[in-house]
């Protein structure tokens, strides 16, 4: 059986500096896979390449048996509704408050009129606990509160795919948590698929079922969380147990 | 040889940014089939647009209808010519300074805003939210920005024409002795509807190009705070350039 | 009993918050004079004003040209058109008169406008992105006055620069207006270039405009980006502000400059 999503030889450079050099990576329909890696290696350049936010220079991208790196825009956007992504960034818009900002995925593409929009809004916002912020605007809340509500925008179109950068990144642990939680739950209740971008040790062990690691541009080792902790290579095990000298290779250093 | 290169450095950065404002143009005409327009975002932008920039225009408008009736003191002073001032300044204010200033005012209120402000959301990379969400940045954001500034800047031009004009009588009445009614004949008899339209169409266009402008620069921005800057400052540029090439043709195609 | 009393607290606001902004500015005018005067004893590094007349007045060269060489071919289209209209049919006071409102006004006024945007957008990015870096800060604990680093050598380079673009946009002007003159209503060149009716003080209104123009546009400038807060958006506000600020005080400037003249020479200016 072919892959749910497939990353083949996978190449992309920006400018001179080449990031991914002919990665592959194959992620079933359901799981939860992981990303790891250092900063800089190209984790979130991979899963932008899957929406079509960066362009390939060499190699393929399959979902669901279409092949999509050469899609135009305007064919991505059916593509979009399937995979949502939730930013490192929150990506939320400053100019609208948290009910509007859930709603404006709801209007455009439910096909509801702006007041219903809302309503349901503050649906979505309360099962990620964030309904009596709805009337807020970005900039008055807490990254971690941020991050709640993009993850309520991104699942107002019901995705199959849902891509988190870094979802944990910057939170306190016991929200880290919670974040791991909601995207477990979303892979057992729901069947979605999760592509996880993170260096979160205690994320990757708590609610991985398999784990990528890239390294130098390619997919390292691709494992579960117990296989990789058993892990007799020494770049992973550097990786992992957060050693500041071994045999790893980081530019800059 | 270094001028050479810094010369062809800047023809090939000119052309680029030329080929970008037009290839944004044609997107955001091709998002008017079908005509569907966010309307939250329109009235947002024209609520906005219009709040921010009246106070501005009105202040502009006046001192500009001031300065030409100054322009026209001398020689009222001289020949004692009362009707002149009416003519002359009325005609100035009505075909082209009237216009021009405020759309460069607006350029710099509006236009300047809406770039720091699409800018800011293009290096947070709320952009990219917008198409992870599967909806289109240029007609969400673009095409209703493209609407307000023009509505607006029509909007702001006929009352612009009026507050000049009364600026015009204002200071011919203080600093030239020009008699209300004098300065309102002159007005009526020397000054057409045409001159008037003729401002008015004119500030269409030129409510078009500070717009696309403005956004280009916004959604093309690289590079945080820094980007930010030089985007608006790129911005205004183009949009004071772009306003006096539309006036120059449009004034020669129609007179 | 809300409603008014939230009006009044809003005026009331708004005057303060004016009132404290116009002290700021008045001081960074204050200061930059004083740092003239200081010389190099602030911090100012070697080099930096020729620096600056490189970024203000070369690099607006092109800007200059363009813009005041097609206004210049309007204005005389539509001052030859209006008398065509009319039915007077003789344009031999067109170029006479033209020269006199381009050198007594229009030339260092629409330079001063063009410049207010160009290098008044210019200043306050740059200083605003440097605020909001920390690099002013950094400035200030080094023992360097930003003022006199960042604000007195654009303000020598803007003053210089403005007079001269102010010449090449007035000329460009004049010769943009008689090619039109010529071309679309046959007005003879030797007609048209006629300096007749220029008068000493008329070149003298045009070099205090273009001084004033030239020293209000970094000042405004400045303290809009010294002003910046926060992060890109903050940068964005102040390079807003500033283009407004500096183009509303070169139009408030030529008002009050004109009117003093006309105040002063009466029928003869």
């Amino acid at each position: 059986m072919a892959a749910y999503i497939e990353f083949k030889g996978v190449t992309k450079a920006f400018g001179t500096k080449p990031v991914l050099e002919g990665m592959d990576l194959a992620v079933n329909k359901g799981e939860v896979m992981f990303i790891i890696g250092t900063s800089g290696v190209g984790k979130s350049v991979t899963i932008k390449h899957l929406i079509g936010l960066l362009r390939v220079d060499a190699g393929e991208i399959w979902f669901d048996g279409q092949r999509v790196d050469d899609y135009s825009e305007r064919e991505f956007e059916p593509l979009r509704r399937r995979i949502g992504m939730v930013f490192q960034s929150s990506t939320l818009f400053d100019s609208m408050t948290l009910a509007e900002n859930v709603a404006l995925p709801l209007r455009k593409h439910g096909k509801l009129r702006h007041a219903d929009a809302l309503v349901e809004a503050k649906k979505r916002l309360a099962q990620v606990y964030m309904d009596e912020y709805a009337e807020r605007y970005p900039a008055e809340l807490s990254d971690g509160m941020r991050k709640r509500a993009a993850i309520a925008r991104t699942l107002a179109l019901s995705p199959e795919v849902v891509l988190f950068d870094e979802p944990t990144t910057g939170l306190d642990p016991v929200s880290a948590r919670r974040i791991d939680r909601l995207i477990r739950e979303l892979a057992e209740k729901l069947g979605v698929t999760a592509i996880v971008v993170s260096h979160d040790l205690p994320s990757i062990f708590g609610i991985a079922d398999r784990v990528a690691f890239l390294y130098q541009g390619i997919v390292h080792a691709v494992a579960t969380p117990a296989e990789l902790r058993a892990s007799p290579d020494p770049i992973v095990q550097q990786f992992i147990t957060g050693q500041s000298s071994g045999p790893m290779e980081t530019p800059g250093f | 040889m270094k001028w050479i290169e810094n010369v062809g450095a800047g023809a090939i950065r000119i052309a680029e940014e030329v080929g970008g404002i037009l290839l944004l143009t044609w997107q955001v005409l091709r998002s008017f089939v079908p005509p569907r327009v966010d309307r939250q975002e329109l009235f947002k932008n024209l609520h906005k647009m219009g709040n921010r920039s009246v106070p501005i225009v009105v202040l502009t408008a006046f001192f500009a209808g001031g300065l030409m009736t100054l322009q026209t003191g001398p020689f009222v002073k001289k020949f004692g010519a009362h009707a002149l001032a009416g003519w002359g300044a009325g005609y100035a204010v009505l075909r082209e300074i009237g216009p021009i200033l405020i759309a460069l005012m607006f350029s710099g209120r509006v236009g300047a805003n809406n770039t720091a402000e699409l800018a800011t959301m293009t290096v947070t990379e709320q952009l990219d939210g917008l198409r992870a969400l599967a909806i289109d940045p240029v007609r969400f954001l673009v095409v209703p920005r493209v609407i307000s500034m023009m509505v607006m800047l029509v909007a702001l031009t006929v009352i612009g024409d009026l507050v000049a004009l009364t600026g015009a009588s204002i200071v011919g009445r203080a600093m030239l002795d020009i008699e209300w009614a004098t300065m309102f004949h002159s007005f009526a008899d020397n000054l057409k509807p045409y001159d008037f339209l003729h401002g008015v169409y004119k500030s269409l266009a030129f409510g078009g190009a500070i717009a696309v402008t403005s956004c280009y620069f916004g959604v093309t921005v690289r590079g945080g705070a820094v980007g930010v800057g030089k985007a608006v400052n790129a911005a205004v540029v183009a949009a004071a350039v772009s306003i006096m090439l539309l006036d120059f043709f449009l004034t020669y195609t129609t007179g | 009993m809300k409603g008014p009393r939230k009006l009044i607290e809003g005026i009331g606001g708004g005057l303060v918050d004016t009132s404290r902004a116009a002290i700021e500015l008045w001081l960074v005018y204050v200061g930059t004079i004083a740092g003239i005067i200081r010389g190099r004893r602030g911090g100012r590094p070697r080099g930096e004003i020729v620096r600056q007349m490189y970024s203000v007045g070369n690099r607006s060269v092109v800007f200059i040209i363009v813009t005041l060489g097609f206004i210049g071919m309007v204005m005389t289209y539509e001052a030859c058109l209006q008398l065509q209209r009319v039915g007077i049919a003789d344009y031999s006071q067109v170029g006479s008169q033209y020269i006199k409102l381009i050198v007594s006004d229009f030339g260092a006024t629409l330079t001063g406008l063009m410049l207010a945007t160009r290098v008044g957008a210019g200043i306050a990015a740059e200083i605003g992105s440097m605020k909001v870096t920390e690099q002013v800060d950094a400035l200030r604990m080094s023992g360097v006055l930003p003022i006199d680093y960042l604000i007195v050598p654009r303000f020598i380079a803007s003053v210089v620069m403005t007079n001269m673009l102010t010449t090449l946009g007035g000329t460009v002007m004049y010769a943009a207006g008689g090619l039109t003159a010529q071309y679309s209503f046959g007005v003879n060149p030797s007609l048209f270039y006629d300096l007749h009716l220029l008068r000493p003080r008329h070149l003298a209104l045009m070099l205090i405009k273009a001084t004033s123009y030239g020293a209000a546009i970094p000042v405004v400038a400045g303290f809009c980006g010294l002003r910046a807060r926060g992060s890109s958006d903050g940068v964005g506000w102040a390079t807003t502000a500033a283009v407004i600020g500096s183009s509303f005080a070169v139009i408030v400037l030529d008002f009050v400059i004109s009117a003093g003249a006309l105040f002063l020479f009466g029928g003869d200016l």
